[in-house]
């Protein structure tokens, strides 16, 4: 009897450790303080074409992610792939719509300045005070006009007049145009904090977001605090390749160069040998902030870099002119991190291994083609 | 028998039309529809168009809804429709029309009562505190 006392006793200890441990982390959560984008507009910067085609390229848009098997609710039949044999011609023509479809699934969700509160008083009417004591909503269901230039508005138990407030805009355009998707009560997942953290510890970062994108507005401040949680969330934890081929993964990239928080970015790229596009993240911060010392060449460089194709492809089959780009890329983001980088020391050993990484795969690369007879 | 939400009444040309508040709703939940008609129908017989909606009964957060397809009305008041005066008093809470003399009447009255009914408490107030 004694010693099963004793055994359960440890048991618990565990448990009330464990359980502990996880209120601190949950504590940890809510620490995160969401940045909004509140002072500057970012959308001009952000629609530039230029930066489009940055983001764009630093999604690394992989086919296979981005028509990977979602689950299927909405679809009420599995469809099952149908495999055809085609000409080069035809094969060619279906690679191009898939790539066109492609490109819509990667339409990145818009980054704008939050909106302003709406107080534009109509008409005052104190005669009417007593008339009714609930608000009366007005909508103008009129046919073809859009949900952002309907006419709504109140009228006050106090007579007052007045266009109504964007939350009540949204529940009377759900009420009345309802969004497929969208609920009129904001889902428990974005109400309750503790189950907003759950959904963050399991690294559910996109339903998170892309049912953000349904749920909210892109200039509703709960959007972008919600967005902006998860995006540091994701930073802390380093899970880009999570976002990497998704629409997300632009908007991320811009909002950690917005806030001067990229540098756990760029020690990934470096990591991860993707020196081309750590050029093209330097590229984008002198195109947001202007700040880069050597601004100029990294946007010289980025114009190289985009037209050839993705870097890590075919690593053992660098040609000459590929070596003389990687080497400007170096000295570049040498530069970058002696002027710019927060984490000095751990970007300059990230690149040190890159360096020599990448003098093993000239050596090979060099080696295969005198093999092949090459000169 | 309820006559359909909109388009199937017949349409006369030179008859007097009334854009009027349509019961839809079941027995202790009221519901309208506003919707224009021949002005010698009943409104149990179907309409020539809905308008709108008009929810008298407050929501969950104190609200009452009301949908209104301006542009329509606007043409049926055109054409000469005669407006009902729940019809009209609601235009005018909206700001389309001027404010409807009923709506003053109502407030006034609103305000009458609860200043007698407060001038009655006070009163039994201070009886009650004499007979303490």
């Amino acid at each position: 009897m004694m010693s099963v006392l004793i055994n359960k006793l440890p048991r618990n200890n565990i448990k009330t450790i464990i359980t502990r441990s996880s209120e601190i982390q949950s504590c940890r959560h809510l620490s995160i303080v969401p940045s909004l984008y509140d002072d500057k507009d970012p959308a001009p910067t952000f629609f530039s074409s230029q930066v489009q085609i940055l983001l764009k390229r630093l999604t690394r848009p992989d086919l296979s992610k981005v028509f990977r098997k979602r689950c299927n609710t909405g679809l009420f039949v599995l469809r099952t792939p149908t495999y055809k044999f085609l000409t080069d011609k035809e094969l060619e023509a279906e690679i191009a719509k898939a790539n066109e479809k492609a490109e819509q699934l990667l339409q990145m969700p818009p980054v704008v300045k939050m909106h302003q509160t709406i107080n534009e008083v109509l008409s005052e009417d104190p005669a009417l005070i007593g008339y009714d004591s609930c608000k009366y909503l007005f909508t103008d269901i009129t046919y073809g006009v859009k949900n952002e230039h309907r006419i709504i508005v109140e009228r006050d138990p106090d007579g007052v007049l007045r266009n109504c407030d964007h939350d009540i805009r949204k529940r009377l355009n759900q009420t009345y145009f309802p969004m497929n998707g969208r609920k009129i009560k904001e889902p428990i997942m974005f109400s309750d904090k503790d189950r907003f953290n759950d959904l963050l510890d399991n690294s559910k970062y996109e339903f998170i977001l892309d049912r953000a994108c349904i749920q909210y507005e892109p200039d509703e401040p709960k959007y972008q605090s919600v967005t902006s949680i998860t995006y540091q969330h994701i930073d802390l934890k380093k899970c880009y390749e999570i976002l990497r081929s998704t629409r997300h993964f632009g908007p991320m990239t811009f909002y950690l160069t917005w806030h001067q928080s990229m540098d756990n970015l760029m020690l990934e790229l470096l990591q991860g040998n993707a020196i081309r596009e750590a050029v093209l993240l330097t590229s984008l911060r002198q195109h947001i902030h202007g700040d880069v010392i050597n601004g100029g060449e990294a946007h010289n460089l980025a114009q190289q870099i985009l037209p050839t194709p993705k870097q890590s492809e075919k690593p053992e089959n660098l040609t000459e002119e590929d070596i003389q780009l990687d080497n400007k890329c170096v000295e570049c983001i040498e530069k970058f991190i002696v002027g710019n980088s927060a984490m000095k020391s751990q970007h300059e050993l990230a690149l040190q291994g890159f360096r020599e990484h990448y003098q093993q795969l000239i050596d090979l690369s060099r080696g295969l083609r005198k093999a092949h007879g090459g000169v | 028998m309820l006559p359909p939400a909109s388009g199937t009444g017949q349409y006369f040309e030179k008859a007097a039309k009334s854009i009027r508040l349509i019961r839809q709703g079941c027995t202790n939940r009221p519901f309208y529809h506003i919707s224009v008609t021949q002005r010698k129908r009943l409104n149990s017989q179907p309409v020539i168009e809905q308008l709108g909606s008009y929810d008298p009964m407050p929501n969950i957060n104190n609200e009452k809804l009301v949908a209104l397809n301006l542009e329509r009305i606007k043409f049926w008041l055109g054409k000469g429709a005669q407006v009902s005066t729940p019809v009209a008093e609601i235009l005018g809470l909206a700001g389309f029309f001027p404010i409807h003399p009923r709506s003053y009447m109502t407030a006034w009255r609103n305000r009458k009562t609860e200043r007698e009914n407060l001038a009655k408490q006070a009163e039994e107030a201070k009886t009650k505190e004499n007979t303490d």
